[in-house]
Formats: structure tokens, sequence, C-alpha cells
């Protein structure tokens, strides 16, 4: 429990505990702007920003700027989650995969996926091959490394028993594997989601037609720092809102684990 | 639990305190200020950064140093990185970082009509070409030809308005473009790796032209004379009320190293002395090479009609395609206060001519 929460429901006002950070901060940037304390072209109060945001929906700017995104977003997911978990699985079944791979799968892993922006934009210059490919390394890891601890933390009897059975490959991956891995594998795609939104958005700064993070580079160029503050804003509630998915789904999948 | 958030508020008030007595120490205390801040477009080779035009003349002529050390004013030189001047002087200018600088038209404009407060004092000259640069193996030849193709210019920046006139001299919208948005540097490794199928950039054309990456299609040099971007000596309102006297002491200093680039047995060491980095010194000198502009007047630092006008255009084109939103009076950019007794006290009076 946070001291936020123990305070409001030690005052009956429980409801209050999950905003209450959020509108302190509000609030403080409210005064903080309308004292002055700060050039108002720097710290632009909060209606400024909601204005622009609203004005930015009015004029599809914003949907632009945003579907660009998610769509590099969607695709480098896919590619990465699944090429991931088709290698984290594969090391941890097969003993001659993981002997050839692993160190280096743990040295690329340390790699921030910042850092291979400049590598990436040289090899693939600066169009969507790049973005979606960033994305990609940066879901692909954690993914991966899901699936193999995931796999690897099968309790071997269950092994045992599908071999007393004779189950084919299939059947064993379908009855026995994929109940007892999703748990932890969602919880490795949500952590995959996370860092890929973070590194798109990077990336975007630095070159784009489109996209949030090109959206609040532009507005860095234009003073326009309501614009800065509107894509602030909107990454964090999209991190949240895709963080907040990913929970629920990791949540549905884990129903049957007894607590 | 409750501690816990006593002592979250007390961060929020700590923060809030911070940038209260922030703001404080920029309020008046003595007569002087401590020192005085200019920023400059700065190249960095190694670790010590180039400046380049008027501002490198001003720190070789040492004039200002001086007269500011018998005041007990300390100068120091803000380099802004060439690969941003512009947001990053706008910055400056906005968090009281700087007080004075020598930068473009646009990013002025768009500061002042983002409620900051600059004043332009001194002109820095007729302008600077800009150029439309295509990969070498490129078939293209005008503007029109590159309908519907990437080209990567740096968005605010000063050449994005003569890149609207081309534009719209030729009857194109940006929709009809792909339009990247990259500073110079990367708009060249962009031409040459083929990433985009043209670059809208400064004299550094030349460079791609040299290595034979690159093709100017087109240039300012062949436009009206009003298409080139113009830079000035710009100051921060604040500044300017406060302490007259140092801003006439800068502005003097400014038309000072302008009148001595003016002269033409100085251009050679001039040119030696304004090449960037990395760039040969024939860059310069080609883009100095202008028959229609003779090189003393190149360097008027005169608030004439012809600066006046420029900055009408200026400020209608940025509202017109919404690079401001709030239409300032082009007047109110200038004070031209300085500038007068700069002329008078380095001599230069009858120097320039004024352009209608």
């Amino acid at each position: 429990m946070s001291a936020a929460q123990a305070l409001a429901r030690a005052r009956g006002f429980s409801w209050l505990a999950k905003p209450l950070p959020l509108l302190l901060l509000l609030g403080a940037w409210t005064l903080a702007t309308g004292a002055g304390w700060y050039p108002r072209a720097l710290l632009v109060p909060p209606q400024q920003v909601w204005d622009a945001f609203t004005e930015m929906l009015a004029s599809g700017e914003l949907q632009e700027h945003l579907s660009m995104s998610l769509h590099r977003l969607l695709i480098g997911m896919m590619l990465g989650s699944s090429l991931g978990l088709a290698f984290g699985v594969s090391m941890a079944l097969s003993k001659t995969v993981e002997v050839y791979t692993a160190s280096l799968f743990n040295v690329l892993r340390q790699v921030p996926s910042i850092a291979l922006i400049p590598v990436l934009i040289l090899i693939f210059g600066i169009g969507e091959t790049f973005k979606v490919l960033i994305v990609t390394k940066a879901a692909f890891f954690p993914v991966a490394l899901a699936a193999y601890t995931a796999v690897q933390g099968i309790p071997k009897n269950y092994f045992e028993v599908g071999r007393v059975y004779q189950l084919p490959g299939l059947v064993l991956l379908r009855r026995v594997i994929l109940p007892s891995t999703v748990p932890p594998i969602v919880t490795g795609l949500r952590l995959a989601l996370g860092r890929s939104w973070g590194t798109l958005v990077a990336a975007e700064l630095l070159a784009a037609e489109a996209g949030i993070g090109q959206m609040m580079e532009f507005g860095r160029q234009m003073f326009r720092i309501d614009v800065v503050m509107v894509g602030v804003v909107i990454t964090g509630l999209i991190g949240f809102v895709l963080d907040r998915a990913m929970k629920l789904v990791e949540a549905r999948l884990s129903r049957w684990r007894p607590r | 639990m409750l501690r816990k958030l006593i002592g979250l508020l007390g961060v929020v008030i700590g923060a809030g305190a911070v940038l209260a007595s922030a703001a404080w120490a920029q309020a008046p205390g003595g007569a002087q200020p401590k020192a005085l801040r200019i920023a400059a477009v700065a190249y960095f080779s190694g670790d010590k950064p180039k400046f380049i035009g008027a501002p490198a003349v001003m720190a070789e002529q040492g004039w200002l140093a001086a007269e500011l050390k018998k005041r007990g004013v300390d100068l120091e030189w803000v380099p802004a990185a060439h690969t941003a001047v512009g947001p990053l002087i706008n910055e400056g200018f906005a968090n009281g970082g700087i007080d004075f600088a020598n930068y473009g038209d646009l990013p002025s404009i768009i500061v002042n009509a983002g409620g900051v407060q600059t004043r332009a004092i001194v002109g820095s000259g007729r302008g600077t070409d800009t150029f439309l640069v295509v990969p070498s193996q490129s078939t293209a030849t005008t503007i029109a030809d590159l309908k519907g193709k990437r080209i990567a210019i740096h968005r605010a920046r000063p050449w994005e308005l003569p890149f609207l006139r081309l534009l719209e001299a030729n009857g194109l919208k940006y929709s009809d473009f792909k339009i990247i948005n990259m500073n110079p540097q990367a708009g060249a490794a962009a031409v040459v790796s083929g990433n985009v199928d043209a670059l809208y950039t400064l004299n550094d054309a030349y460079l791609l032209e040299d290595k034979k990456v690159g093709r100017i299609i087109w240039s300012t040099k062949s436009a009206p004379p009003d298409w080139k971007m113009r830079t000035e000596l710009w100051a921060s309102k604040a500044f300017i009320d406060r302490y007259p006297e140092l801003t006439q002491l800068v502005a003097t200093a400014y038309v000072k190293a302008l009148w001595w680039i003016a002269q033409e047995q100085n251009r050679a060491a001039f040119v030696s002395l304004s090449t960037r980095p990395g760039s040969p010194e024939s860059v310069t000198w080609r883009e100095y090479d202008d028959a229609a502009l003779a090189w003393s007047a190149r360097w008027s630092p005169l608030f004439d009609d012809y600066a006046l006008n420029h900055y009408r255009h200026s400020v209608d084109y940025a509202l017109n395609n919404q690079l401001i939103r709030q239409r300032i009076a082009p007047e109110s950019l200038f004070d031209r206060r300085f500038l007068d007794t700069a002329l008078e006290q380095s001599g230069a009076r009858q120097f320039w001519q004024a352009r209608p």
C-alpha cells in the first residue's frame, strides 16, 4: 500500500488514492506556471497543453502521428515477439542451439536498443525498415529470455509423463509446454512492449516523416513546448494503457494457477 | 506511511523552492552582470568550438572583451552546436542562459511569436545563400521533378523560408513531397546513401558536389536578392532594458567586426577565419562569389527597407505556413538605437548605403 493510499483510506477517501499523486503534480504544475517561477515560454501551463492537444486532435495531426507510431510498434512487436518466442523455446528445448547461441545471445541482450540506432540508420537508412527493426530488437530479447526461462522452468516430470504416454511433439507443445509457459511469456511480452515503445519514440525523435517522437522533436524546433508536452503526456498514457492491457491478459491467462 | 507522504510533499515544495530561487537569481542585483553571454554557431573539431563569421572576428579583435573587463564584466562565448543552432539559442533566450546571439531570421521570428522578447540590434549583412542538392546520379533538374519524392530539410531553421518561396513560385506545396525533418549533416549522409531524393541546405552543398556525390540544381543565387536568408545580432529585450550601455558596447564591437570584414583587402583573411572545420576554403569562396552583390555591401549592418521588407515577408510566410500562430509586427523586432551610435563610434557611418 502506498503512502497516498494509506492516507486516503484512513480518511475514508480510498477512491482518491490513485489519482491523488497525479492531481498533486498537476496542482504543482499549475501553481509553478501561475506564480511565474519559471519562464512561461518554457514551462507552459497545463491549460495550454490541453488546448494544443484538442487543436491537434481537431486537425487530425495527432491521430496521424499516433497511427504511424502504433503501426510501427505493431509490426515490430509482432516480428520481434514471434522470433523471440521461437528462439527462446528452441534454445530451451535443444542443447545444441543453447550451446551455440547462448553466449552471443547474452552479449547482444546487453546492448541497449537506443545504442543501435546509429548503426541501423547506417545500414538501413532512415526509412521505415530501421524503425521497425529497432522495435523488433527491443521486443525480441525480453520475449526470448522469458520464453527460454519459462520452458526451462517446466518441471522435468511433466516431460516424463509425456514420454510415458508417448505424446507426439505437437501435442506436447499444446498440452504441456504452452499452458505452463504462457504466463511468464506474457510477462516477457509486457516488458517487451514497454521497451519497444520507449525505443521507438527515441528513434522517431532522430529521423522520421511522422510519428509521436517526430511530433515532439518538431515541436521543439518550432519552440512549441505545448506540443512537446502533449507528446510527453501521450507517450506516457499510451505506455500506461498498453501495459495495463498486457497485465489484464496476464491475469486472465494465470487464472488456473493456485494463488 | 503518512511520513512518506509528508516526504513526498517535501520534495514537491523543495523543487518549487529551487525553481523560485533560480528565478530570483536572475532578478536585478548589482549594477552590472558578472558576465555577458553571446551565443553563436560553433563547429566542434577536437574539444574547442570554432566560431565563424562576425563573432569569430569579434573574438579575434578582442575589443569587446577588453572594454567589458574595464567594467568588471566577463565576456562569455556560448557555442551553439551547428546541428541545432535555432532551437538551442531560442531555449537559451527563453531560460535566460544567454544575452545575445548571432543567428537566423526564422528561429528569431518563432521565438518572438512564442512570447520570448528579443530584438535585432545590428544586421549581419545582406544574407546567406541556400541550395537544393540532389544525389549525383539523380535525373532531376528542377524542384518540379522532385514531386512526390523525399526531400530532407531541417524545419524551423532559416533556410526553410527560401525553400517555401521556391515551392510557392513553382505552384508546389509541402504535401507534394515527403518532407523529412533532419539536420544538414544527417541530410548529407542521406543524400550519399540515397535515402532521400534531395536536400535543402547551406553552402555545404558545394562539399557534396566536390565529393561527386551531389549536384546543386538550384540556389538562391539565381533568385531575387531578398530570397537569401538573413542573420542578425539579437539581444534579449530584458538585457537591453537593464543594461543599455553594455548593449551598446556589443553593438559597436559587432559593427567594428563587420567593417573589418567588409574591406576588400581583408576578404582572404576572413574567408580563412570563417571556414568551417572539415570544409575547404574554396567552399566559402564560392559562396561569396556573386556578381550581383558587392563584397562591402554583403556585410551591410543597416536596418534599411531591404531588411525590414525581408522580415515583413518572412513573418507572412511563417504565418501562412503555420510555422507561427501569432502575428508579430516585423517593425517590433528591431531596436535601432544601438546601430546608429555604433556606426558613429566605429567611424563607419558613411561606409554603407541604405537600400530600398
